[in-house]
C-alpha cells in the first residue's frame, strides 16, 4: 500500500487542513499572541509587557473561583448525564420483559416514543433552553415554585438561582437536561447492535439485568462512551456553560461568584472591561485545562478493545 | 439489527409466564420479585423523564399565545384566548422567513463541506502512518477547546482581506472550519474502528487510494457520517458567535441573530410572549423535521454500530 | 466497537523521506499563514482611511458637512427601540439629499464593533449602550473619540443665536468628560434615578411617601399587614439597589461622600452615612418587608411582579415605564420619589435626587465623516427630535426643556416635578461608568445582593465593598478618574 501514497495523503489533507489553519489556528496563535501584550481590544495600539498577564492571572481570586466551577462542570456534568443517558438507552433497548414467541432481549414498552421525546432538547438552541429556565427558576412566580405551592408544598420556596448554594447545581441541571437525550440515541443505537447471542449467553448463565449490563453492555459500548465523554467534558467547559451562565445567573456569574466559569470570565474581561489581553490570557489557560481534560479521559479510559 | 420495535401485541403477561421466560436456570422467587421492583422502578423514571422533556416544551408553546402579565401572574393556567399577535409580532419583528431560508443555506452548504472535508482528513489521519500524524490530529482536536470568542478580532480580518465578508459563501467556509475540529475527532475513531481487510483487498485488485476511499470507505462509513453529521447540524444551526459578528448584513442575518435580537429586547421590552412565539417558531420545524426523519436518524445510526 | 488494525499510527519509524515529508507538512500550515501575516496583523491598522472632505460651512450647515459623504450610524438597539433614531435619520436625510445614510441597530455593540475600531474604519455616530458597551475609559485613553466641542459650539438647531451646548440639561456636558476640557460623550437620554411606586397603592394604604426610615418602616408595616410586601428590587442584578441608595447616602451624609466613594478614597464606604444607609436598608430585609423570592428576579421579572401590587417600591431608573409598559396596569398612576433620608439631621434636604445622562453617544476619531455624525446629533437635540423621542418611549433628554405641548406619561410628569423639587441638589455618582466591574459584580452583587438577601451583614458588605474600591484604586491595569 505504498505507492502514491503520499501523493494521496496531501491531497486529502491539503483542503481541510488550509481552511482549518486559515480560519481556526491562525487567529487563535494571534489571539495567544494577545496575551502577551497590554491590547485593550477597542484600538490597534498595544505594546508587549511579556508574562505580566499571566502573573496577575495567578493573583486573581475570580479566575481561581471560575478555574474550579469548571472544573466541576467538566467532572460532574458528563459523569451525571452519561450514567443517566446510559440506563434510559438501556431501559429502553434491553429493559423490556422478555415475552414468549418475542425476541430474547427488547425494549421497555414505548421504547421508541422515548427515543423521538427524549431527543427533543437537543434541537433547541441552547440559549432558548436557559431563557426557558431562566422563567422556570424565578421564584416568584415561576413554574417550579409554583408547582410546589400547588402540591402543597408553599412552605419550600427555594430561591434557586438566586442561592448560592444552589445557583450552580440549577445551571447544571439545565445542560443534563439538555444534551442526555442525544447520549440516549448515540448509546441506543450502539446497544441495539451489539448481537443478541450474547445476551443470550449472559441469561443462560443466571444473570440479571443489572450485571447484564455491566458486563456486556458497557464494555462493548466503551469506545462511543467514551468519545460522548470527552464531548461533553468540552461542551461544559465551553460553549453551553457560556450560553446558560450568562443568561441564567445573578449578575451574571452570581450571586457572590457562586457561578462563574472560566468562559464566561473571558468573555466579561474581553466585552465588558476592554481588557482583551488579558482575556486571551485566560482562554490560553482554559485551552490548557481542556486539553488535559481530553488527554486525563483518554487515558483512564484506554483498554483492550474486545472483539465480537 | 433492530431489537427496539415493542409495538407488537403482547399476549396477557401473567407472572407465570414471565418467570418460566425469565429464569431460564431455576428461578429463585426472590429474584423475581426484585425484577419487578426494579422494572416499576426503571419505567417511572422513563415516564418521568418523558414528561420532564415534554413539560417546558409544551408550557413554551401554550406561554406563546399568553399575554404578558397572565404569563407572570398565572403560569399554568391555559390562556385566556389565543393571543395570535405574539405570533405576528415576532414573526414581523424578527423576520423569521428570511431569516429561515440564510440559515438553511448556511447550514446546508457547511454541513456537505464539513462531512466532505471532515471525512477526508479524518481517513487519511486513522488509516495512513506518516510522520506528523499525531501532529495534525492533535492540531485539531486542540481547536475543539479554545474559546472561539477570542479569535473573533483576527478572524474578522482574515474574512475580511478574502472579501468575504458578509456573504453566505464565506460564512459557510468559516462555519466547515470550526467544525472540522470535532468531526475529525469523531470520525478518525470511527475510521480507526472500520475493518481494513476491504479496503485491503480493494487495492490489492487495482484501486487507488481516492477510489478506495470514496467507493468503499465512505459507504461504510455513511452511519459515522450520519451521527457527526447530527452533531454539526445542531452546532451549525445554533452557531451565533460567529454570524454576529461576520455577518452583520441584515439582510442575510440567521436564524439565531433574529432569535437573540428577540432575546435582548425582552430583556428591554419586557416582550414576554412575543420571545416566547419566536422562540416556538424557532423550535417547531427543527422538531417537526426530527420526528419525520428520526427513523432515518436512528437507523443510520443503529447500522453505524452494526458495520 | 470493532477490534481492528489501524492503531498502530505511532511513530513506526522516521526514515529520511518521512523528514521530508514533515517539511512539507509544515509548509501546508505556514504557506497561507506567511501570506496572511502581513495582511491582517491587527497592529497595523493605521490611518489606511480616506476621510471625507469637509463641506463649507454655512449657517444651515455649520459643521461644514460634506453633502456628498455618506454617513453611517450604529445604534443600541435596547428599550428605547430604534424609531426615534429612524426619525432622525430622515431628517438628515433630507437636509442632505445627496447622502447615502447607512443605518444599523444591533444589542452587540462591542461584538460587531471591536474589530472596525481595530482596522481604523469605525462608523461615524454610535450609540455605545447595553451589556456590551464599549469600556469609554479605553476609548478615551487610547484616542479613539473625536471631541465634540465643535457640536457643543455650533448653533443649535432650533435658534442659531443658541449654541447647542447652552440648550442642554445642567451636568450633561461635564459627564460627557474625562480629564480636562474635551468632551468625548454626548448622553442624549436623561433619566432620574430613584423609588419608584404606584400612588394608587400608596392612596389605597392611607399612606404618603415617606420622608424618613421611620416613617419608610412604618409604611411597609402597613403594607405587611394587607400582605403587600414594601419592596422589591432585581435580585439577579442588584445594582439597582445603588439607584434609590447611593442618593440616599448623598442625601443623609452630603456630596462629599458620594465624590470619595467615586474617587475610590481609602476608608470611603467607612463613613458613617454609608453605615446608617446601609443598615436602613437591612432593616428592611430583617423585618420581612423585601418580596418573598426577590434574591431570585431579574429586572423585568421584579418589575412585573411590583406592578402587580405585589410589592410597593422599587429602586429604578425612568426606563421603567416604557420597559413595564405592558404590565403596568392603566389605574397605576406611577410615581417616582427621591429617596427617603434617615432623619432631620440628614446633610441635603428632601428631594435630593440622582439624575444623569443615559445612551451615551460618540463619535470616533476616525470615522469617515465625523462632521456627519455631529451634525446627526444636533438634530437628535433639537426640540423636535427630543420631543419625537419623549413622546415615543416616554424617557425625557439632554435638551433642557422638550416637554410642552406633548402630553406627559404619569411617570414622566412624577419625573419632571422631581427634578422641580430637587432644584440645584441633583448628584450624579459615577462608579457606574468609571468602573464598571467594582460597580456591577462588586458592590452589587457580591455586596447589596449578599446583603439584601440576608447572607451578610450590613458591617461585613462595607468591609468586603471596602476591599473591592482599595483593590480597585490599585489596579494598574484600569484607568483611574477623579471628580474635578
Amino acid at each position: 500500500m505504498q505507492h502514491g501514497k503520499y501523493r494521496f495523503i496531501v491531497g486529502f489533507l491539503a483542503l481541510p487542513l488550509g481552511l482549518y489553519a486559515l480560519f481556526v489556528v491562525w487567529p487563535f496563535i494571534q489571539s495567544i499572541y494577545y496575551s502577551f501584550t497590554d491590547w485593550t481590544g477597542l484600538s490597534p495600539e498595544f505594546k508587549m509587557v511579556g508574562f505580566d498577564n499571566y502573573k496577575r492571572m495567578l493573583d486573581d481570586e475570580i479566575f481561581w473561583k471560575s478555574l474550579q466551577h469548571s472544573l466541576l462542570f467538566a467532572l460532574v456534568l458528563p459523569v451525571v448525564t452519561i450514567s443517566l443517558a446510559l440506563f434510559f438507552a438501556f431501559m429502553i433497548n434491553v429493559g423490556g420483559r422478555r415475552r414468549r414467541g418475542g425476541p430474547v432481549i427488547s425494549g421497555v414498552r414505548g421504547s421508541s416514543f422515548y427515543k423521538i421525546v427524549y431527543f427533543f432538547p437537543q434541537v433547541l438552541s441552547i440559549a432558548i433552553v436557559a431563557l426557558l429556565f431562566a422563567f422556570a427558576y424565578n421564584p416568584d412566580s415561576g413554574a417550579i415554585n409554583s408547582l410546589l405551592r400547588g402540591i402543597g408544598l408553599g412552605s419550600v420556596q427555594p430561591l434557586w438561582l438566586g442561592d448560592p448554594s444552589l445557583a450552580l447545581w440549577c445551571v447544571m441541571a439545565v445542560l443534563v437536561w439538555s444534551t442526555v437525550g442525544f447520549f440516549v440515541v448515540l448509546f441506543s443505537a450502539g446497544m441495539a447492535s451489539i448481537p443478541a447471542d450474547l445476551y443470550e449467553a449472559a441469561l443462560l448463565d443466571g444473570a440479571n439485568r443489572v450485571s447484564t449490563f455491566f458486563r456486556i453492555t458497557l464494555p462493548l459500548l466503551w469506545d462511543t462512551v467514551q468519545s460522548g465523554w470527552v464531548y461533553m467534558g468540552i461542551l461544559a467547559l465551553g460553549a453551553e456553560s457560556f450560553a446558560v451562565v450568562q443568561i441564567m445567573t445573578t449578575g451574571p456569574g452570581g450571586p457572590d461568584y457562586s457561578t462563574t466559569v472560566m468562559v464566561l470570565y473571558v468573555y466579561q474581561k474581553a466585552f465588558r472591561d476592554g481588557q482583551a489581553a488579558y482575556a486571551t490570557t485566560i482562554g490560553v489557560a482554559l485551552l490548557v485545562v481542556t486539553l488535559l481534560f481530553a488527554a486525563v479521559v483518554m487515558r483512564l479510559g484506554r483498554r483492550e478493545r474486545l472483539e465480537y | 439489527m433492530k431489537t427496539t420495535e415493542t409495538s407488537a401485541p403482547v399476549p396477557a403477561e401473567s407472572g407465570a409466564s414471565v418467570s418460566k421466560v425469565d429464569m431460564p436456570t431455576d428461578a429463585p422467587a426472590k429474584q423475581k420479585k426484585e425484577g419487578n421492583v426494579l422494572n416499576v422502578f426503571s419505567h417511572g423514571m422513563l415516564v418521568l423523564w418523558a414528561f420532564m422533556v415534554v413539560m417546558p416544551l409544551l408550557w413554551a408553546v401554550m406561554t406563546s399565545f399568553k399575554d404578558d402579565s397572565s404569563i407572570f401572574s398565572s403560569p399554568w393556567a391555559l390562556p385566556d384566548k389565543l393571543h395570535f399577535e405574539n405570533w405576528a409580532r415576532a414573526w414581523t419583528d424578527a423576520n423569521m422567513s428570511d431569516y429561515f431560508l440564510n440559515t438553511i443555506l448556511v447550514v446546508g452548504g457547511s454541513l456537505i463541506g464539513t462531512l466532505a472535508l471532515g471525512s477526508m482528513a479524518a481517513y487519511v489521519l486513522a488509516r495512513f502512518d506518516f510522520p506528523g500524524n499525531r501532529f495534525i490530529y492533535f492540531l485539531f482536536i486542540g481547536g475543539m477547546s479554545f474559546p472561539i470568542m477570542l479569535a473573533l478580532v483576527p478572524l474578522f480580518y482574515v474574512v475580511n482581506n478574502m472579501g468575504l465578508l458578509n456573504t453566505i459563501h464565506g460564512l459557510i467556509l468559516v462555519y466547515i472550519a470550526y467544525s472540522l475540529p470535532f468531526t475529525v475527532f469523531f470520525l478518525t475513531a470511527f475510521f480507526r474502528t472500520l475493518p481494513t481487510s476491504v479496503a485491503e483487498a480493494a487495492f490489492v485488485d487495482g484501486a487507488s487510494h481516492s477510489r478506495t476511499f470514496f467507493q468503499i470507505m465512505l459507504p461504510m462509513a455513511k452511519p459515522g457520517l450520519i451521527s457527526v453529521g447530527i452533531f454539526n447540524f445542531l452546532g451549525q444551526w445554533n452557531q451565533y458567535m460567529l454570524p454576529t459578528v461576520l455577518n452583520t448584513d441584515p439582510d442575510k442575518r440567521v436564524l439565531t441573530q433574529g432569535l437573540v435580537q428577540l432575546a435582548a429586547s425582552q430583556g428591554y421590552k419586557g416582550d414576554w410572549s412575543g420571545l416566547f412565539a419566536g422562540l416556538v417558531m424557532a423550535m417547531l420545524p427543527v422538531l417537526a423535521a426530527y420526528i419525520v426523519f428520526q427513523r432515518q436518524v436512528v437507523q443510520g445510526l443503529t447500522a453505524g454500530a452494526l458495520k | 466497537m470493532g477490534s481492528t488494525s489501524a492503531e498502530n499510527n505511532g511513530s513506526a519509524g522516521v526514515g529520511r523521506r518521512d523528514l521530508i515529508k514533515r517539511s512539507a507538512a509544515l509548509g501546508l500550515i505556514s504557506v497561507p499563514t506567511m501570506s496572511f501575516l502581513s495582511a491582517c496583523a491587527s497592529s497595523g491598522g493605521g490611518d489606511s482611511t480616506s476621510k471625507a472632505k469637509a463641506g463649507k460651512k454655512t449657517a444651515k450647515n455649520p459643521l461644514g458637512v460634506n453633502d456628498t459623504a455618506g454617513m453611517e450610524f450604529v445604534l443600541f438597539d435596547g428599550g428605547f427601540g430604534k424609531e426615534y433614531a429612524q426619525d432622525a435619520v430622515k431628517i438628515y436625510q433630507t437636509n442632505f439629499p445627496k447622502v447615502k445614510v447607512k443605518f444599523s441597530a444591533t444589542q452587540k455593540i462591542q461584538s460587531t464593533l471591536q474589530p472596525r475600531f481595530n482596522q481604523g474604519t469605525p462608523p461615524d455616530l454610535i450609540d455605545n449602550s447595553g451589556a456590551e458597551q464599549m469600556d469609554m475609559g479605553v476609548l478615551v485613553g487610547k484616542k479613539q473619540l473625536a471631541d465634540l466641542t465643535p457640536l457643543l459650539d455650533a448653533p443649535s438647531y432650533d435658534d442659531p443665536s443658541k449654541k447647542v451646548r447652552d440648550t442642554l440639561r445642567p451636568g450633561i456636558v461635564e459627564m460627557g468628560q474625562f480629564d480636562g476640557n474635551p468632551v468625548w460623550i454626548m448622553y442624549y437620554a436623561y433619566t432620574v434615578y430613584g423609588v419608584w411606586y404606584s400612588q394608587k397603592a400608596l392612596d389605597s394604604l392611607d399612606a404618603q411617601y415617606p420622608k424618613t426610615w421611620d416613617e419608610m418602616l412604618a409604611v411597609c408595616e402597613k403594607a405587611k399587614k394587607k400582605g403587600i410586601a414594601g419592596w422589591t428590587y432585581a435580585g439577579k442584578y442588584p445594582y439597582y439597589i445603588p439607584f434609590s441608595l447611593y442618593p440616599m447616602i448623598g442625601k443623609v451624609g452630603g456630596r462629599e461622600v458620594l465624590d470619595a466613594i467615586d474617587n475610590l478614597e481609602p476608608n470611603a464606604w467607612k463613613h458613617p452615612a454609608v453605615k446608617a444607609c446601609f443598615e436602613a436598608y437591612y432593616e428592611l430585609y430583617k423585618k420581612g418587608y423585601i418580596l418573598k423570592g426577590t434574591p431570585g428576579l431579574d429586572h423585568i421579572q421584579s418589575q412585573t411582579a411590583w406592578a402587580k401590587g405585589k410589592a410597593l417600591f422599587i429602586p429604578n431608573g425612568s426606563w421603567v415605564e416604557n420597559e413595564s409598559a405592558n404590565v403596568i396596569p392603566a389605574d397605576f398612576n406611577l410615581a417616582v420619589s427621591a429617596p427617603t433620608g434617615i432623619d432631620s439631621s440628614d446633610k441635603m434636604p428632601f428631594g435630593t435626587i440622582w439624575a444623569s445622562g443615559g445612551e451615551p453617544f460618540i463619535v470616533p476619531a476616525k470615522a469617515a465623516n465625523p462632521e456627519g455624525g455631529m451634525e446627526q446629533l444636533r438634530i437628535m437635540l433639537s426640540e423636535a427630535s427630543s420631543k419625537n423621542f419623549t413622546t415615543k418611549v416616554k424617557s425625557l433628554t439632554a435638551f433642557n426643556g422638550g416637554t410642552s405641548g406633548i402630553s406627559l406619561t404619569p411617570g414622566l410628569k412624577s419625573g419632571v416635578a422631581a427634578l422641580k423639587l430637587a432644584g440645584d441638589n441633583v448628584l450624579n455618582p459615577r462608579l457606574q461608568d468609571w468602573y464598571v466591574q467594582l460597580q456591577k459584580e462588586q458592590i452589587g452583587v457580591a455586596g447589596l445582593g449578599e446583603m439584601m438577601a440576608g447572607r451578610s451583614t450590613p458591617a461585613e458588605a462595607i468591609k468586603k465593598i471596602q476591599g473591592f474600591a482599595d483593590a480597585a484604586a490599585k489596579d494598574t491595569s484600569i484607568k483611574h478618574y477623579k471628580h474635578q
